[in-house]
Protein backbone atom coordinates (compact mmCIF):
# COMPACT_ATOMS: atom_id res chain seq x y z
CA UNK A 1 0.00 0.00 0.00
CA UNK A 2 1.84 3.15 -0.85
CA UNK A 3 -1.49 5.23 -0.60
CA UNK A 4 -0.59 5.66 3.38
CA UNK A 5 2.52 6.88 3.23
CA UNK A 6 1.55 9.56 0.66
CA UNK A 7 -1.14 10.95 2.70
CA UNK A 8 0.93 11.21 5.57
CA UNK A 9 3.49 12.72 3.43
CA UNK A 10 0.81 15.50 2.16
CA UNK A 11 -0.38 16.03 5.61
CA UNK A 12 2.96 16.44 6.65
CA UNK A 13 3.59 18.91 3.98
CA UNK A 14 0.51 20.82 4.77
CA UNK A 15 0.79 21.17 7.98
CA UNK A 16 4.63 22.52 7.81
CA UNK A 17 3.26 25.23 4.96
CA UNK A 18 0.79 25.99 8.08
CA UNK A 19 3.48 26.73 10.23
CA UNK A 20 5.37 28.53 7.78
CA UNK A 21 2.91 31.33 7.92
CA UNK A 22 1.45 32.75 10.16
CA UNK A 23 -2.41 30.79 10.88
CA UNK A 24 -4.48 33.91 10.52
CA UNK A 25 -2.89 34.81 7.48
CA UNK A 26 -4.13 31.79 5.85
CA UNK A 27 -7.65 31.68 6.72
CA UNK A 28 -8.43 35.03 6.02
CA UNK A 29 -9.80 36.74 2.90
CA UNK A 30 -7.59 39.00 1.42
CA UNK A 31 -10.30 41.87 2.40
CA UNK A 32 -10.10 40.46 6.06
CA UNK A 33 -6.41 41.04 6.42
CA UNK A 34 -6.03 44.67 4.65
CA UNK A 35 -8.88 45.39 7.21
CA UNK A 36 -7.32 43.96 10.36
CA UNK A 37 -3.28 45.00 9.45
CA UNK A 38 -5.17 48.80 9.16
CA UNK A 39 -7.41 48.13 12.41
CA UNK A 40 -4.20 46.76 14.29
CA UNK A 41 -2.00 50.39 12.90
CA UNK A 42 -5.25 51.93 14.07
CA UNK A 43 -4.38 51.10 17.57
CA UNK A 44 -0.68 50.89 17.51
CA UNK A 45 -1.14 54.45 15.89
CA UNK A 46 -3.74 55.77 19.02
CA UNK A 47 -1.19 54.40 21.86
CA UNK A 48 2.01 55.67 20.06
CA UNK A 49 0.33 58.88 19.26
CA UNK A 50 -0.44 59.64 23.21
CA UNK A 51 3.23 58.78 23.83
CA UNK A 52 4.46 60.71 21.26
CA UNK A 53 2.18 64.27 22.34
CA UNK A 54 3.67 63.86 25.21
CA UNK A 55 7.30 63.57 24.15
CA UNK A 56 6.21 66.72 22.14
CA UNK A 57 4.65 68.36 25.58
CA UNK A 58 1.94 68.45 23.79
CA UNK A 59 -0.18 66.65 26.34
CA UNK A 60 1.23 66.63 29.90
CA UNK A 61 2.85 63.59 31.12
CA UNK A 62 1.51 61.21 33.34
CA UNK A 63 2.86 58.66 33.97
CA UNK A 64 -0.25 55.81 34.51
CA UNK A 65 -1.27 56.49 30.91
CA UNK A 66 2.33 56.22 29.70
CA UNK A 67 2.70 53.16 31.33
CA UNK A 68 -0.72 51.79 30.15
CA UNK A 69 0.07 52.94 26.35
CA UNK A 70 3.39 52.01 26.48
CA UNK A 71 2.98 48.97 27.64
CA UNK A 72 -0.05 47.39 25.72
CA UNK A 73 2.26 48.43 22.11
CA UNK A 74 4.34 45.96 22.18
CA UNK A 75 1.31 43.04 21.96
CA UNK A 76 0.09 45.64 19.28
CA UNK A 77 3.31 45.60 17.52
CA UNK A 78 2.90 42.06 17.12
CA UNK A 79 -0.10 42.00 15.08
CA UNK A 80 -0.36 43.84 11.59
CA UNK A 81 2.56 41.89 10.66
CA UNK A 82 -0.03 38.48 9.97
CA UNK A 83 -1.98 40.18 7.35
CA UNK A 84 -0.16 40.74 4.48
CA UNK A 85 -0.28 37.65 2.69
CA UNK A 86 -0.08 37.21 -0.83
CA UNK A 87 -3.26 38.43 -2.59
CA UNK A 88 -3.16 41.78 0.29
CA UNK A 89 -1.04 43.63 -2.15
CA UNK A 90 -4.20 45.47 -3.50
CA UNK A 91 -7.75 45.83 -2.51
CA UNK A 92 -9.50 48.84 -0.09
CA UNK A 93 -7.74 51.68 0.55
CA UNK A 94 -4.83 50.05 1.30
CA UNK A 95 -1.29 52.27 1.44
CA UNK A 96 0.78 48.96 1.43
CA UNK A 97 3.06 49.10 -1.56
CA UNK A 98 3.78 46.16 -3.76
CA UNK A 99 7.30 46.50 -3.04
CA UNK A 100 6.67 44.63 0.22
CA UNK A 101 6.11 41.43 -1.53
CA UNK A 102 8.84 41.96 -4.07
CA UNK A 103 11.36 42.43 -0.95
CA UNK A 104 9.40 40.40 1.78
CA UNK A 105 12.71 39.71 4.18
CA UNK A 106 13.69 43.29 4.12
CA UNK A 107 10.19 43.93 5.22
CA UNK A 108 9.87 41.40 7.80
CA UNK A 109 13.51 42.76 9.15
CA UNK A 110 12.29 46.02 9.19
CA UNK A 111 8.51 45.11 10.86
CA UNK A 112 11.36 43.63 13.37
CA UNK A 113 12.93 46.28 14.47
CA UNK A 114 10.35 47.96 14.78
CA UNK A 115 8.99 45.93 17.67
CA UNK A 116 12.28 45.92 18.80
CA UNK A 117 12.61 49.60 19.56
CA UNK A 118 8.46 49.19 20.81
CA UNK A 119 9.91 46.46 23.27
CA UNK A 120 11.58 49.10 25.27
CA UNK A 121 8.89 51.78 25.64
CA UNK A 122 7.34 49.95 28.50
CA UNK A 123 10.89 50.21 30.44
CA UNK A 124 10.69 54.11 29.07
CA UNK A 125 7.56 55.39 29.99
CA UNK A 126 8.28 55.28 33.75
CA UNK A 127 9.75 59.01 33.22
CA UNK A 128 9.62 61.77 30.45
CA UNK A 129 13.17 61.95 29.90
CA UNK A 130 13.54 58.52 28.85
CA UNK A 131 10.68 57.92 27.25
CA UNK A 132 11.31 61.36 25.05
CA UNK A 133 14.16 58.87 23.58
CA UNK A 134 12.16 56.04 23.25
CA UNK A 135 9.67 57.67 21.31
CA UNK A 136 12.81 59.16 19.11
CA UNK A 137 13.79 55.97 18.40
CA UNK A 138 10.73 54.77 17.99
CA UNK A 139 9.78 56.80 15.43
CA UNK A 140 12.61 56.46 13.80
CA UNK A 141 11.83 52.73 13.16
CA UNK A 142 8.11 53.85 11.96
CA UNK A 143 9.65 56.01 9.37
CA UNK A 144 11.90 53.86 7.71
CA UNK A 145 9.37 51.36 7.06
CA UNK A 146 7.08 54.26 6.13
CA UNK A 147 9.26 56.00 3.78
CA UNK A 148 10.09 52.48 1.61
CA UNK A 149 6.98 50.59 2.11
CA UNK A 150 3.57 52.72 2.39
CA UNK A 151 2.13 54.98 -0.18
CA UNK A 152 2.00 59.07 0.80
CA UNK B 1 25.91 95.21 -22.13
CA UNK B 2 25.39 98.17 -24.58
CA UNK B 3 25.26 101.80 -23.91
CA UNK B 4 25.91 104.12 -20.63
CA UNK B 5 24.78 102.89 -17.52
CA UNK B 6 25.20 103.80 -14.08
CA UNK B 7 24.54 101.79 -10.71
CA UNK B 8 21.65 102.25 -9.21
CA UNK B 9 19.13 100.30 -6.04
CA UNK B 10 17.12 97.90 -7.84
CA UNK B 11 15.88 95.28 -4.77
CA UNK B 12 15.40 97.28 -1.81
CA UNK B 13 16.57 95.71 1.82
CA UNK B 14 12.63 93.81 1.96
CA UNK B 15 12.79 92.43 -0.97
CA UNK B 16 16.54 91.17 -0.09
CA UNK B 17 15.77 89.44 3.24
CA UNK B 18 12.27 87.77 2.00
CA UNK B 19 14.59 86.11 -0.52
CA UNK B 20 17.47 84.67 1.18
CA UNK B 21 15.50 83.82 3.87
CA UNK B 22 13.22 81.86 2.12
CA UNK B 23 16.36 80.13 -0.05
CA UNK B 24 17.35 78.84 3.29
CA UNK B 25 14.09 77.93 4.56
CA UNK B 26 13.16 75.79 1.25
CA UNK B 27 16.27 73.88 1.70
CA UNK B 28 15.85 73.60 5.32
CA UNK B 29 12.53 72.31 5.21
CA UNK B 30 12.83 70.00 2.31
CA UNK B 31 16.11 68.28 4.72
CA UNK B 32 13.86 68.38 7.64
CA UNK B 33 10.98 66.78 6.29
CA UNK B 34 13.60 64.03 4.94
CA UNK B 35 15.12 63.45 8.27
CA UNK B 36 12.28 63.09 9.99
CA UNK B 37 11.60 62.44 13.61
CA UNK B 38 13.01 64.92 15.97
CA UNK B 39 13.28 67.29 13.49
CA UNK B 40 9.92 67.26 12.56
CA UNK B 41 8.98 70.39 14.83
CA UNK B 42 11.36 72.44 12.57
CA UNK B 43 9.88 70.94 9.78
CA UNK B 44 6.57 72.64 10.98
CA UNK B 45 8.38 76.03 12.31
CA UNK B 46 9.74 76.44 9.16
CA UNK B 47 6.50 76.05 7.18
CA UNK B 48 4.98 78.84 9.30
CA UNK B 49 7.64 80.71 8.43
CA UNK B 50 7.64 79.85 4.50
CA UNK B 51 3.78 81.12 5.36
CA UNK B 52 4.66 84.30 6.78
CA UNK B 53 7.56 85.14 4.63
CA UNK B 54 4.80 83.89 1.18
CA UNK B 55 2.34 86.57 2.45
CA UNK B 56 4.25 89.25 3.15
CA UNK B 57 5.46 89.20 -0.49
CA UNK B 58 1.92 89.30 -1.80
CA UNK B 59 1.42 92.04 0.27
CA UNK B 60 4.77 93.27 -0.97
CA UNK B 61 4.08 92.66 -4.54
CA UNK B 62 1.70 95.03 -3.98
CA UNK B 63 2.72 97.75 -1.82
CA UNK B 64 6.44 97.50 -2.17
CA UNK B 65 8.94 98.91 -3.81
CA UNK B 66 8.65 99.16 -7.84
CA UNK B 67 10.90 96.15 -8.80
CA UNK B 68 8.87 93.70 -6.22
CA UNK B 69 5.09 95.06 -7.52
CA UNK B 70 3.17 92.35 -9.44
CA UNK B 71 1.57 95.16 -11.90
CA UNK B 72 5.00 95.98 -12.93
CA UNK B 73 6.95 92.27 -13.77
CA UNK B 74 3.85 89.90 -14.59
CA UNK B 75 3.80 90.51 -18.14
CA UNK B 76 1.92 88.59 -20.99
CA UNK B 77 2.87 85.48 -22.71
CA UNK B 78 3.94 86.87 -25.74
CA UNK B 79 6.03 89.06 -23.99
CA UNK B 80 7.58 85.93 -21.82
CA UNK B 81 8.44 83.80 -25.67
CA UNK B 82 9.89 86.90 -26.68
CA UNK B 83 12.18 86.98 -23.62
CA UNK B 84 12.90 83.88 -24.04
CA UNK B 85 13.71 83.70 -27.49
CA UNK B 86 16.11 86.87 -26.75
CA UNK B 87 18.05 84.76 -23.99
CA UNK B 88 18.56 81.80 -25.86
CA UNK B 89 20.00 83.95 -28.54
CA UNK B 90 22.27 85.21 -26.00
CA UNK B 91 21.15 88.52 -25.94
CA UNK B 92 19.84 90.17 -22.71
CA UNK B 93 18.81 93.74 -22.53
CA UNK B 94 19.63 95.17 -19.21
CA UNK B 95 16.41 96.11 -17.30
CA UNK B 96 15.55 96.83 -13.56
CA UNK B 97 13.89 94.18 -11.66
CA UNK B 98 12.57 90.73 -12.88
CA UNK B 99 12.80 90.03 -17.01
CA UNK B 100 9.07 89.08 -18.33
CA UNK B 101 10.20 85.26 -18.01
CA UNK B 102 11.62 85.62 -14.53
CA UNK B 103 8.48 87.23 -13.13
CA UNK B 104 6.30 84.03 -14.14
CA UNK B 105 9.24 81.96 -12.20
CA UNK B 106 8.33 84.17 -9.24
CA UNK B 107 4.84 83.58 -8.96
CA UNK B 108 5.51 79.94 -9.84
CA UNK B 109 7.71 79.66 -6.68
CA UNK B 110 5.24 81.53 -4.41
CA UNK B 111 2.77 79.81 -5.49
CA UNK B 112 4.54 76.73 -4.87
CA UNK B 113 6.04 77.43 -1.27
CA UNK B 114 2.33 78.44 -0.38
CA UNK B 115 1.44 75.55 -1.61
CA UNK B 116 4.06 73.15 0.90
CA UNK B 117 3.22 75.56 3.90
CA UNK B 118 -0.89 75.36 3.23
CA UNK B 119 -1.26 71.74 2.76
CA UNK B 120 1.67 71.00 5.53
CA UNK B 121 -0.91 72.63 7.90
CA UNK B 122 -3.19 70.01 6.97
CA UNK B 123 -1.00 67.13 6.87
CA UNK B 124 -0.11 63.78 9.02
CA UNK B 125 2.71 62.03 8.82
CA UNK B 126 1.05 59.28 10.70
CA UNK B 127 3.93 58.50 13.13
CA UNK B 128 3.99 61.42 15.38
CA UNK B 129 3.68 64.54 13.36
CA UNK B 130 0.41 66.62 12.49
CA UNK B 131 -0.21 69.83 10.66
CA UNK B 132 -1.95 71.94 13.21
CA UNK B 133 -5.13 72.20 10.96
CA UNK B 134 -5.44 68.24 10.51
CA UNK B 135 -7.52 68.70 13.56
CA UNK B 136 -10.19 70.87 11.98
CA UNK B 137 -10.82 68.77 8.84
CA UNK B 138 -11.77 65.28 7.67
CA UNK B 139 -9.12 62.38 8.04
CA UNK B 140 -10.16 61.84 4.14
CA UNK B 141 -8.86 66.14 3.29
CA UNK B 142 -5.63 65.10 5.78
CA UNK B 143 -4.68 61.85 3.81
CA UNK B 144 -5.09 64.18 0.35
CA UNK B 145 -3.31 66.85 1.87
CA UNK B 146 -0.69 64.49 2.89
CA UNK B 147 -0.29 62.93 -0.71
CA UNK B 148 -0.60 66.13 -1.86
CA UNK B 149 2.22 67.54 0.04
CA UNK B 150 4.75 64.91 -0.51
CA UNK B 151 4.34 65.50 -4.13
CA UNK B 152 4.31 69.16 -3.83
CA UNK B 153 8.28 68.90 -2.80
CA UNK B 154 9.38 67.31 -5.85
CA UNK B 155 8.12 70.63 -7.84
CA UNK B 156 9.24 73.11 -5.51
CA UNK B 157 12.81 70.86 -6.12
CA UNK B 158 12.05 71.39 -9.84
CA UNK B 159 11.79 75.34 -9.59
CA UNK B 160 14.65 75.75 -7.40
CA UNK B 161 16.84 74.05 -9.78
CA UNK B 162 15.24 75.35 -12.20
CA UNK B 163 16.08 78.91 -10.90
CA UNK B 164 19.49 78.26 -9.67
CA UNK B 165 20.27 77.07 -13.23
CA UNK B 166 18.71 79.94 -14.88
CA UNK B 167 20.87 81.99 -13.11
CA UNK B 168 24.07 80.03 -14.14
CA UNK B 169 23.01 80.65 -17.51
CA UNK B 170 22.83 84.42 -16.88
CA UNK B 171 26.28 84.19 -15.82
CA UNK B 172 28.08 82.25 -17.96
CA UNK B 173 26.19 82.86 -21.46
CA UNK B 174 25.02 86.13 -21.14
CA UNK B 175 27.99 87.09 -19.02
CA UNK B 176 24.91 88.94 -16.35
CA UNK B 177 25.24 88.62 -12.72
CA UNK B 178 22.14 88.37 -10.74
CA UNK B 179 23.22 87.13 -7.50
CA UNK B 180 25.49 90.48 -7.01
CA UNK B 181 22.43 92.57 -7.21
CA UNK B 182 20.17 90.20 -4.86
CA UNK B 183 23.14 90.83 -2.10
CA UNK B 184 23.53 94.09 -2.24
CA UNK B 185 20.38 95.68 -3.93
CA UNK B 186 22.40 97.52 -6.58
CA UNK B 187 22.89 96.77 -9.91
CA UNK B 188 23.90 98.58 -13.40
CA UNK B 189 20.93 100.40 -15.04
CA UNK B 190 20.55 102.66 -18.29
CA UNK B 191 21.09 106.15 -18.29
CA UNK B 192 18.19 106.82 -19.83
CA UNK B 193 15.81 105.18 -17.86
CA UNK B 194 14.21 106.40 -14.72
CA UNK B 195 15.99 104.46 -11.99
CA UNK B 196 12.89 102.23 -9.87
CA UNK B 197 11.23 103.92 -7.38
CA UNK B 198 11.32 102.21 -3.63
CA UNK B 199 9.88 102.35 -0.80
CA UNK B 200 10.63 102.71 2.64
CA UNK B 201 11.61 99.18 4.96
CA UNK B 202 9.72 100.57 7.98
CA UNK B 203 6.45 99.19 5.56
CA UNK B 204 7.82 96.25 5.11
CA UNK B 205 8.40 96.05 8.73
CA UNK B 206 4.40 96.78 9.76
CA UNK B 207 3.56 93.94 6.98
CA UNK B 208 5.66 91.02 7.92
CA UNK B 209 4.52 91.56 11.80
CA UNK B 210 0.97 91.11 10.69
CA UNK B 211 1.32 88.08 8.34
CA UNK B 212 3.30 86.62 11.31
CA UNK B 213 0.84 87.54 13.58
CA UNK B 214 -1.89 86.41 11.21
CA UNK B 215 0.09 82.90 10.83
CA UNK B 216 0.10 82.91 14.69
CA UNK B 217 -3.23 82.83 15.08
CA UNK B 218 -3.60 80.38 12.74
CA UNK B 219 -1.18 77.62 13.82
CA UNK B 220 -1.65 78.44 17.66
CA UNK B 221 -4.87 80.33 18.74
CA UNK B 222 -7.25 78.88 15.66
CA UNK B 223 -6.82 74.82 16.31
CA UNK B 224 -7.88 75.14 19.97
CA UNK B 225 -10.62 76.76 19.73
Amino acid sequence: MKLMPRLAFAIAALALAATALPAAAQQLKPEDQIHLRQSTMALVGYNFGILAAMAQEKRPFEKAEAERAAEILPKLAALPGRFFGEGTEKGGNTKAKPEIWKNMDDFRKKLEAMQQQVAMLPQAAGDLASLKKQVSETGKACKSCHDDYRAK
Amino acid sequence: MNGRARRVRVWDLPTRIFHWTLAVLVVFSFTTGKIGGDWMAWHLRSGYAVLTLVLFRIAWGFAGSETARFARFLRGPRAAFSHAREVLAGRHAIAAGHTPLGGWMIVAMLAAAAFQASTGLFSDDEIATQGPLAVKVSNAMVSRMSSLHAIGQWVMVTLAVLHVAAIAFYRWRLGVRLVGPMVTGWSAFPLAQEPPRMRPAWIALVLMCACALGVWWLVEIYPMR
